[in-house]
């Protein structure tokens, strides 16, 4: 990664240890950085120097029959990924790879992935990264090690840490050992596809799909000139693609039923399937386009009521996920675009900027801003694992 | 068991405090007679019993919020209860604590089907959710045992599983969105109907906090689409070893079943004394699978686990046929706790996890400790995710028998532990494991947890005693000792 601070390097825990006792005894700001492949996210931060954890890295034991993987931090996301797939397993919370997003290259660390709390479209059925970590070893911002949680799928033995660390970005402590839970890869998948003439159409036709016993398990919503550049040949103006995943006899089964439901649907087969939602999942549908973009989630009875206010002030494009409660929205970047999202948005979900092309985090927080009270609370959450500022500090939100 | 010190200050200006309360929130919410404070005096580890200072049962959140922030202003202790089902003491009262009920906060609030999800008071009874969606195929997955009774917002506070959560998780696994009510009585609103909000995720940590954080006062729970079909196996083995493997190799196979559990011997026998459910009374162990989805796919998954079962050696196998044949499959099960207590005066039920692998091993010691106790213990499990509930049999008319099985508990759980399992699975710490918190955590492991109480609650009001072994100051806690560290490996500034 590019920098022109000093950089240090952990090989391990007390190595951390070490770096932040000396950041804290000589008022260092420490980047705590792997890849950088999330570098993008948030804010760019005023540091002093770097902590490097890509070293810290490899599987230190994988239980398939456990359902449980205890590895390092740094250890990239395509090792895990390859690891699991000759075992049949997954991360089951799909994690997406945003390399071409924030051109960061490649899906970077499992640690940036956890930390950043980052799932897919699987993340509407079977829970977000946050929900897959069960425990973990780190070096506070005190310069102190300690662990959470444990390296069994079940336990309510002290505060639930894990969930703390997931979506921290950092600012609290430093991982390094991660144990997460690994689930069965289904056996195959098919997607659906159905004409809906609007997204509140879109919503209402999923939210009936829901409805019953046939297990959707990912369901999208694609503009039509985004399902065009996506290869997807339907002639509406949304397009509703379904995941069904699980064994084959039962996803045949379950797709005969939603199309003996709705005639207008359309079968995607295994391959043309998975290559959609990994697009879907790493948001390829906007990444080529020259523009911010955010990631809005919201209740999906919202989304399309949240896109007609928007519509109304500025341009975008957009696509939804998690039956459309997630939205990824692009649009020029401009000074007014996030104000006019926030403003649309209402307190009913989150906006943030994950892409900015232009300076539009000159004039809008990449994260949500907080409530007063809940700033607060945020500031005292910090400061009992980081009490002098030099983890990540300002990444999320400033004097955090 | 050994609690704070009361603050005799607190208990010598209760009629005042009492009189305060009644200022703040509807007089006949306030509780101080003797006779009615006793319905208050334990939650389900009942072996521990201790009288309030008072009770409060406010009826609105502004209400709860008010007796907080006069409690935080006045430095009077709060503990709060739900349904009071905790097995581990969670609800356990103080003698100079206020107990702050939410029963009457009883109401769903909002049961929204396009979104799938309920908003619901706290003191709604777990069942009650399921109950008020069923009608549109719908239900609330986590389902502990004492779903009739318990509360959602207990659950929350327990982070509660279940027979189901192996497939399905636990409630923070199915939890949207809390509104709390802070100790210094403010009141936050944490996610939502939508997911993954982006700031700390304190949902997160307020679910399984055990009342140290702050009072869970709205909950928003996702709802799923009931399965289509379930279908159950009744497995029996000739030992436990083949059993245990046996477990192993379904997951292993890929499936993840929506139940997996076990029974030891002399639970067997007991459940089948009481139930009649059939279970094979010779066996050394008896597995139950219970698959659910759609029909064909329950019908394949069932046909594979029967021959994984029978290359793992199975001693007998039947397949529910019908819907009355699974349930009953699952009395046996379900009453396994009230048939030991049949046949033994008392018992103590124990929830430690271990890695599954580890089982063998840890009935081998059960039975060497069982011995060393001159105990029995009959062994019922969540085989799928590994956690165990062992009871313990004994008779407390017996001098010396409850520290026996107290002794006997603790011994488990320090074997769950060195096998790299854990203390609890789902019942919480409470003050059962408080004292056995050191054998999992180290003291910074365990600062650490507390200084983020500190950020929650810096007096340490809220339900103090429990969980943690020590109560350290934060002031204390938050002092930071910094030796001069020497940055290792400083690679030259890259440019």
């Amino acid at each position: 990664m590019a920098s022109s601070l000093a950089s240090f390097t952990a090989h391990n825990l007390a190595d951390v240890r070490d770096i932040i006792s000396a950041a804290i005894a000589d008022n260092t700001r420490l980047d705590v950085c792997a890849t950088g492949t999330k570098k993008a996210l948030g804010h760019a931060g005023d540091f002093d120097a770097v902590l490097d954890v890509t070293k810290m890295a490899g599987v230190i034991d994988y239980q398939p029959e456990e359902l449980i993987l205890t590895l390092r931090a740094g250890t990239p996301l395509a090792d895990v990924e390859t690891l699991l797939t000759n075992a049949n397993q997954m991360l089951a919370f799909d994690p997406p790879d945003f390399g071409k997003l924030l051109g960061g290259g490649d899906a970077g660390t499992i640690g940036g992935v956890m930390v950043a709390n980052l799932s897919g479209p699987r993340r509407l059925t079977v829970g977000a990264a946050r929900d897959f970590m069960l425990g973990f070893e780190a070096v506070s911002g005190r310069g102190e090690l300690f662990k959470s949680g444990g390296k069994v799928v079940k336990n309510v033995t002290g505060y639930d840490l894990s969930k703390l660390i997931c979506g921290s970005f950092g600012t609290l402590a430093v991982v390094d050992e991660i144990t997460l839970k690994t689930l069965p890869r289904p056996e195959t998948s098919l997607s659906l596809l159905f004409p809906a003439d609007d997204m509140a159409q879109a919503t209402s036709m999923i939210a009936d799909i829901f409805a019953t016993p046939h297990e959707p398990g990912s369901a999208a919503i694609l503009p039509h000139n985004i399902a065009k550049d996506a290869r997807i040949d339907m002639n509406a103006p949304m397009i509703i693609v379904v995941r069904l995943e699980g064994i084959a006899v039962s996803v045949n089964d379950r797709a005969m039923h939603l199309l003996n439901a709705n005639a207008t649907g359309e079968k995607l087969d295994h391959g043309k399937s998975k290559k959609l939602w990994q697009k879907i999942r790493d948001v390829d549908l906007l990444a080529g386009m020259p523009a911010d973009v955010w990631k809005i989630s919201c209740p999906p009875s919202i989304a399309a009521g949240f896109l007609d206010k928007l519509r109304q002030q500025v341009a975008f494009d957009f696509y939804s996920d998690w039956a459309g409660g997630l939205i990824w929205l692009s649009g020029v970047s401009d000074k007014n675009f996030g104000g006019a999202v926030r403003s649309a948005l209402g307190q009913d979900g989150f906006a943030m900027l994950m892409r900015d092309v232009g300076d539009s985090k000159a004039h809008v927080s990449p994260f949500q801003p907080l409530a007063t009270s809940m700033f607060e609370l945020h500031k005292r959450v910090k400061a009992a694992f980081d009490p002098k500022s030099v983890l990540n500090f300002g990444r999320m939100h400033d004097g955090i | 068991m050994h609690m704070p010190e009361p603050d005799n200050d607190v208990i010598e200006r209760r009629d005042e405090i009492c009189a305060t309360l009644r200022t703040i929130i509807p007089a006949d919410c306030v509780i101080d007679s003797i006779e009615s404070m006793r319905a208050f005096d334990s939650d389900g580890l009942s072996a521990y019993r201790q009288l309030p200072l008072a009770v409060v049962l406010p009826e609105t959140v502004d209400q709860i919020a008010d007796v907080m922030k006069w409690c935080h202003q006045n430095g009077v202790k709060v503990v709060p209860r739900g349904a009071g089902t905790s097995l581990s003491g969670g609800a356990l009262p103080l003698a100079d604590a206020v107990l702050l009920g939410l029963g009457k906060f009883n109401k769903i609030l909002d049961i929204d089907y396009d979104n799938r999800c309920v908003v619901a008071q706290p003191g709604v009874t777990n069942l009650a959710i399921t109950n008020a969606v069923e009608d549109h195929g719908f239900y609330y997955a986590p389902d502990p045992s004492s779903q009739i009774a318990c509360s959602v917002g207990g659950n929350v506070a327990e982070n509660s599983g279940g027979v189901h959560c192996l497939k399905y998780g636990l409630t923070t696994n199915n939890l949207l969105g809390i509104e709390i009510v802070t100790i210094e009585g403010e009141i936050l609103r944490l996610g939502g109907k939508h997911l993954d909000a982006g700031d700390y995720d304190l949902m997160g940590i307020m679910t399984g906090s055990e009342g140290l954080l702050g009072i869970v006062s709205e909950v928003t729970l996702r709802i799923l689409q009931k399965p289509a079909t379930r279908r159950a196996l009744l497995v029996g083995f000739e030992d436990t070893t083949s059993a245990g493997k046996a477990v192993g190799d379904v997951i292993g196979a890929g499936i993840i079943p929506a139940g997996m559990e076990m029974m030891d011997g002399l639970a067997i026998n007991a459940a089948e004394d009481f139930a009649n459910a059939g279970y094979p009374r010779s066996a050394a162990a008896l597995i139950i699978v219970e698959l659910d989805g759609p029909e064909v796919e329950v019908d394949t998954l069932i046909d594979r686990v029967e021959v994984i079962m029978k290359n793992a050696g199975a001693s007998s196998i039947k397949v529910s046929q019908s819907e009355e044949e699974r349930t009953l499959f699952w009395a046996g099960r379900k009453s396994a706790f009230p048939a030991v207590g049949r046949i033994s005066p008392d018992y103590m039920c124990m929830d430690g996890t271990i890695p599954r692998r580890r089982l063998p091993d840890m009935m081998i010691r059960m039975a060497s400790l069982s011995q060393k106790y001159g105990l029995r213990v009959a062994n019922v499990f969540h085989a799928g995710d590994g956690n165990l509930h062992p009871l313990i049999l004994f008779d407390a008319n017996e001098p010396g028998e409850l520290e026996r099985a107290e002794n006997f508990g603790g011994d488990i759980l320090r074997a769950c532990v060195e096998m790299g399992g854990v203390l609890t699975g789902e019942h919480g710490v409470g003050i059962e494991k408080r004292d056995l918190m050191g054998i999992q955590f180290t003291e910074d492991d365990m600062k650490q947890q507390q200084r983020l109480k500190c950020a929650f609650d810096a007096d340490h009001l809220l339900n103090p005693g429990k969980v943690f072994p020590h109560l350290h100051r934060c002031a204390e806690l938050g002092r930071l000792h910094v030796h001069k560290g020497k940055m290792p490996h400083a690679d030259l500034p890259r440019f």
